[in-house]
């Protein structure tokens, strides 16, 4: 193979790379062809026949983001026939949606807006019936709207390809063609994790989240209750992507002092709570350690995860970690601890968690994580949420002064806040374990063997004499691919970390629109919004969780000591087989 | 080999000027009786072929004898084995497409039905050739008699050694399964079939990369059309020579035409490649019922085009067809008399291709629909000006931008008829007028002097429509018929104009 | 070793000794029509009819075949006479099926209409 070939694009000469697609090409000489179904993470689907262009020789046109090119190929991407040939297949698919943009879900963010925009349809031509479908809010999660699907079919390889769960798929044919789980069955009914990224590759609003702004602004209207928010690690990453700030800003105080304003009574910080489930949960791992316990310990903060393993790899059920998300976590120390030190009855406290993640809010409505028979976590809303909250209102996050978290369940260490990011927990677990194992100072605390975007992570922390293996998986898809590993080969970690999105938490199914010149999962946009985490740790002056004076504070005044039985009780739980069973396809791809 | 049909069925009539390659012996053995069959000279190609000739030679043979596919495209037979050969492979498949999802073609399942055996002997001849021993015939479940004879047939194969490990101890094993399909018109495509094959959904994919280097399984796959695999046996006992003896230059051999529509004789014919339309309607198929006046012909399915009267003297081949805006397809031939209206039949054939549309692609799945919407109302008397033209653009766009065959030959009977026929398309917009009585909604009623105010069709109109005394002349208030033609039953005195 | 040419021609021999055995040279053969097109058009009473002429004595070499392509004269029997031919019966139904067989397979006569 020569190391370049010539290729010809509107009578221009460029030399380029062999073995790429014309899209590919075009694009590394500094064109963008106009693309709606193509997504650089996942196969080619040539559906949607935006990216078409002329080649020299051939007939008809050719999807650019399918055809491979080849030395001397003659390509045109701009000549008129192609351009009115473009715009008409974007007014098709336009003919057929919703025309509601301005109070869409997606205004101002819609690939199809943009694209419709920029391919100049001004006037209608083909103008017919529509389709119109009911609109499935079955879920506590997400919501699907079949009406305003263009059936580009990222959703569908995201849910397979990616996230190894295959509850989406096209059924029916022609005009009526429906992207829709099996038999069309309720979405609250399949083997969706709720884990959102559906939401994030659609390039409408077919899929978003069930939006519970209306039930917080409610709340937050109410004298005779106590609001109280919390906020996860990565929604301060991505939060300020929302309101036009570059990626990688880490707005904690800004968002603390935002929701303030919003009516809430008080902040607190689920990177706390992050600390706590650290603590029990290193605590937890050296216990099955010494005592022989189910090896490997699975983590069981990523609510996407926990639904995809008690469907899927129910089998590993007993490996997973008892410890409770650190939202939940903070749920129960609300209505419990702090209840009781501002002497309020828990039931007339609303607790919000404002979280990157769409799974948790199916988290949150589930009867094993009640405390004491109410739920932890009333409301829970997503960054995007969150920031159309913080507009609506009127409050101006970019300029507004920060604020800190609230006492006593506001203050974190470093190893809470890097949560977010994939390889978060197993670093933060690793830095406490290492120390209540050994009793010494763990010398480098950065783990860097589990940090960065690689799919599936492995690493050995010497722990004194003892070898502690660790692998960390980030999207379903890689945790499907390293438990099934665990299935065959159950000795070959102690410890594994496993959260339900790519990235980790700061990709989480409920974080900003990616804006231009962007698409969802881009990875330097994951790997931007997990800087903000680990520079955030890297300066603190506390970066291990059981070092958080707070956490200290809340085992003396409150829970005792790790795993004893207050924590039993109100900080951990159990899991069962959940139906319908999930069945992960055998036979790769070509 | 070919010609015993004459022998059987003498020279007269039908048979007359047929040349049967394909359909050599369909309808004269016993489908059930490989005896039958190895009594016509069957497998003899295949023990041929194993007696010491290089695969090499067997696929050079097949690219002299310059067979095209016949399941639509025309893609050079040999050609397609030579590329499937050239992989490296550890498993290769060969695949018979039998899906025939043409509505009006069945020269498919004629053949499996009337004579499987054919059909295995090709492919295991291919098999050796391109270096393949599995063998999977893709038929549609509606055909449960094809599919009966197709598994007792292969069941026989394999008792005789003629399928299975080492055939004729020749140390080449080939063997064949079924796979039936679900009856979705896309699946006759090749990814889609493939698709189809692994479990999937059948909707087609783009190529490249070609079904001969990543098909089935992601294996090199070798796939022909039924009729392509019956021709095969012929050309390697008769030679390439004598077969491309037989046609016109670039297109060799015989097809097999589903004539059905306004003609006396329907049925299957096989002609060579270059017999002419005129030859094939007036003198195969004995002309027109009710000696009425030929306006066109549609060749090729549901995606083929219509061809004026006044062409019909156009050699049937790949070429030719295409040039006057139809297609070979699967070899379906609908002939139309004065009494159509070709603006219904090209809407007819597009709602087929509409609702078989697998939906993944924007130009099929929405221009298609958009198309039938305007062909709807100018069918109905709403046309608008310009909607030809939109017709036009969107058939245009459709045919070049499509993921596959079924999108990029879908508008063609659209296309067609508006090249051919655009004054009755004007018509229809204009005038509001069906010349040929088609379109019922376009209909106006109108009671002429024959009336003699009995009444009877004022008590049968649905939507009291009609209004006149007794013993007067009738009147119909064209505003409120809703052209359902009840009164024009009633009437019994040729009072009610229908046009 | 035989080369698989010779290998076929030993199983077509003997294939055409079972047909002979059947009495593929000696008695009338009667081929029906039956593929799915045939038998929509009514083949399988035809087939009955003759099935149960075998039945009771008469001695012909009754077979089914596949389509020739007819559409418009289905059902077909095609009645092969060793010394005369073959005779080709179009639109065949049972009250016809009854005449070949009185007429043309038990009296020698063919029937007037058989089209050649
Ligand atoms: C929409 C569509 C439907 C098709 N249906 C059939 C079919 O029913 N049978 C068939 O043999 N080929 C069909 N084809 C053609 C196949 O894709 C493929 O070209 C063919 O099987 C190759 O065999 P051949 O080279 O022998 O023709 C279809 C193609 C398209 C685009």
């Amino acid at each position: 193979m020569p190391e370049k070939i010539k290729i010809t694009i509107n009578d221009r000469e460029y030399e380029v790379r062999p073995n790429q697609t014309i899209m590919q090409a075009a694009d590394s000489v500094g064109f963008r062809l106009p693309r709606l179904c193509y997504h650089p993470k996942l196969s080619i689907e040539g559906a949607c026949r935006v990216c078409i262009v002329e080649v020299e020789g051939m007939r008809n046109f050719v999807a650019s983001c399918a055809y491979p090119i080849y030395d001397g190929m003659k390509i045109k991407t701009n000549t008129d026939e192609l351009r009115r040939a473009r715009r008409d297949i974007v007014e098709l698919i336009l003919d057929n949606h919703p025309m509601d943009c301005h109070t869409c879900e997606r205004d101002g963010n819609c690939e199809l807006q943009r694209l419709a925009y920029a391919m100049g349809i001004k006037t209608r031509h083909f103008e017919g019936e529509k389709k119109n479908y009911p609109i499935d809010v079955s879920s506590t999660s997400v919501v699907r709207n079949p009406n305003k699907c263009i059936l580009c079919g990222r959703c569908v390889r995201i849910c397979s390809e990616v996230q190894s769960v295959h509850n989406l798929g096209f059924s029916h044919r022609g005009f009526k063609t429906v992207v829709m789980p099996a038999y069309n069955e309720a979405f609250a009914d399949t083997v969706c994790s709720n884990c959102g990224q559906c939401i994030n590759v659609c390039p409408t609003a077919a899929f978003v989240e069930k939006n519970y702004t209306q039930d917080v602004f409610q709340a937050l209207s109410r004298k005779d209750v106590v609001k109280i928010a919390q906020v996860a690690p990565s929604v301060r990453a991505a939060i300020g992507e929302d309101f036009g700030l570059p990626a990688g800003k880490n707005l904690e105080k800004e968002t603390a002092a935002a929701l303030r304003k919003l009516g809430f009574d008080y902040v607190f910080d689920t990177q706390f709570s992050a600390d706590l489930t650290i603590v029990e949960e290193a605590n937890e791992l050296l216990h099955r350690i010494k005592t022989g316990g189910k090896l490997p310990m699975i983590t069981s903060c990523s609510a996407a995860w926990m639904k995809y393993m008690e469907q899927f790899f129910p089998d590993l059920i007993d490996n997973i970690s008892t410890c409770k998300s650190p939202m939940s976590m903070m749920g129960a120390m609300i209505k419990t601890y702090f209840a009781d030190k501002i002497k309020a009855d828990p039931k007339n406290i609303v607790s919000v968690a404002v979280m990157c993640c769409t799974a948790k809010k199916y988290e949150a409505a589930r009867p094993e994580l009640m405390v004491n028979g109410m739920r932890g976590v009333d409301h829970m809303i997503t960054t995007r949420e969150a920031s159309w909250m913080i507009k609506s209102a009127g409050i101006d996050l970019v300029n507004i002064k920060g604020e800190e978290f609230d006492e006593p369940l506001g203050m974190s260490s470093g190893a809470g806040t890097i949560f977010g990011a994939t390889g978060g927990v197993m670093e933060a677990a690793i830095r406490t374990a290492y120390e209540l194992y050994t009793g010494k100072e763990m010398p480098d605390l950065d783990v860097k063997a589990v940090r960065g975007l690689k799919g599936i992570k492995e690493g050995a922390v010497m722990m004194g004499d003892k070898e502690i293996r660790v692998a960390v998986a980030h999207g379903l898809g890689n945790a499907a691919e390293l438990l099934q590993e665990v299935r065959k080969n159950p000795d070959k970690y102690h410890f594994i970390e496993v959260m339900g999105c790519p990235g980790g938490c700061v990709g989480g199914g409920g974080q900003p629109y990616v804006g231009l010149n962007c698409v969802p999962l881009d990875e330097n946009l994951l790997r931007k919004r997990a800087e903000a985490l680990y520079n955030a740790d890297r300066n603190r002056k506390i970066r291990k969780s059981h070092e958080n004076p707070d956490i200290k504070r809340i085992y003396k005044e409150f829970l005792g000591e790790p795993l004893g039985k207050k924590s039993h009780e109100l900080l951990h739980t159990h899991y069962k087989q959940h139906y319908p069973q999930g069945i992960i396809p055998g036979g790769g791809k070509c | 080999m070919h010609n015993r049909s004459l022998e059987v069925f003498g020279k007269a009539g039908y048979f007359n000027s047929q040349l049967r390659i394909a359909l050599r012996n369909c309808g004269i053995i016993d489908p059930g009786d490989l005896d039958d069959y190895l009594n016509v000279r069957g497998f003899e190609a295949l023990a041929k072929v194993l007696s010491g000739i290089k695969s090499e030679a067997v696929i050079a043979e097949i690219k002299r004898s310059g067979l095209r596919g016949r399941g639509g495209a025309g893609f050079g037979t040999g050609l397609k084995w030579e590329l499937v050969a050239r992989e490296k492979s550890d498993q290769k498949y060969v695949i018979c497409n039998a899906d025939e999802g043409d509505p009006g073609a069945f020269m498919d399942r004629s053949i499996i039905e009337g004579d499987p055996f054919s059909v295995l002997e090709g492919m295991a001849i291919a098999g050796y050739a391109v270096g393949s021993d599995k063998g999977i015939v893709y038929i549609r479940a509606e055909y449960p008699l094809a599919i009966k004879r197709l598994e007792k047939a292969i069941e026989a194969a394999r008792k005789q050694n003629l399928l299975g490990k080492d055939i004729l101890s020749s140390g080449f094993s080939f063997d064949i399964e079924i796979r039936l399909g679900a009856g979705a018109f896309v699946c006759g495509e090749e990814t889609a079939l493939m698709q189809s094959i692994e479990g999937h959904r059948g909707m087609p994919r783009p190529r490249p990369p070609y079904p001969s280097a990543s098909g089935l399984f992601c294996k090199p796959t070798l796939i022909n059309n039924v009729e392509t695999w019956a021709n095969v046996p012929v050309i390697v006992v008769e030679g390439a020579e004598w077969f491309s003896s037989v046609g016109t230059e670039k297109s060799k051999g015989t097809k097999v035409f589903a004539l059905a529509g306004k003609i006396n004789n329907t049925g299957l014919v096989e002609v060579p490649m270059g017999t002419t339309l005129r030859h094939v309607i007036y003198d195969i198929g004995g002309g027109i019922p009710g000696s009425k006046k030929l306006k066109a012909v549609q060749t090729g399915g549901p995606s083929g085009g219509c061809i004026p009267a006044d062409l019909i003297d156009t050699p049937i081949d790949y070429e030719s067809l295409g040039k006057i805006g139809s297609i070979m397809g699967s070899g379906g031939m609908i002939v139309i008399d004065e009494d159509s209206c070709m603006v219904s039949i090209a809407k007819f054939f597009l709602e087929f291709t509409q609702s078989e549309s697998c939906g993944k692609c924007t130009p099929c799945r929405e221009g298609t629909k958009r198309m039938l919407e305007i062909l709807t109302r100018i069918t109905e008397g709403q046309g608008k000006e310009g909607d030809i033209e939109k017709l036009e653009r969107l058939g245009n766009m459709i045919k070049k931008s499509s993921l596959c065959g079924l999108g990029q030959s879908a508008p063609n009977p659209v296309l067609s008829t508006i090249r051919y026929f655009r004054n009755e398309y004007e018509d229809h917009i204009k005038n509001k007028k069906c010349t040929a009585g088609a379109c019922e909604k376009m209909l106006s009623y109108v009671i002429n002097d024959k009336c003699i105010g009995c009444g009877a069709c004022k008590r049968a109109c649905p939507v009291n429509a009609i209004s006149g005394s007794t013993k007067q002349k009738h009147l119909i208030n064209q505003d409120l018929c809703t052209k359902c033609g009840e009164c024009y039953k009633t009437c019994k005195f040729s009072a009610i104009d229908k046009g | 070793m035989k080369t698989p040419l010779e290998l076929l021609t030993d199983k077509k021999n003997a294939a055409a000794e079972r047909l002979k055995e059947k009495g593929y040279l000696s008695k009338k053969r009667v081929y029906i029509g039956m593929a799915t097109c045939e038998i929509a058009a009514g083949s399988k009473e035809v087939m009955a009819e003759f099935e149960a002429a075998k039945k009771q004595g008469l001695d012909i070499y009754l077979s089914q075949k596949g389509c020739a392509g007819r559409c418009h004269v289905e059902p077909t029997v095609e009645v092969v006479d060793p010394e005369k031919g073959p005779v080709l019966y179009t639109k065949v139904d049972a009250k016809k099926a009854k005449e070949i067989i009185q007429k043309h397979l038990i009296g020698g006569e063919p029937l007037a209409e058989g089209e050649k």
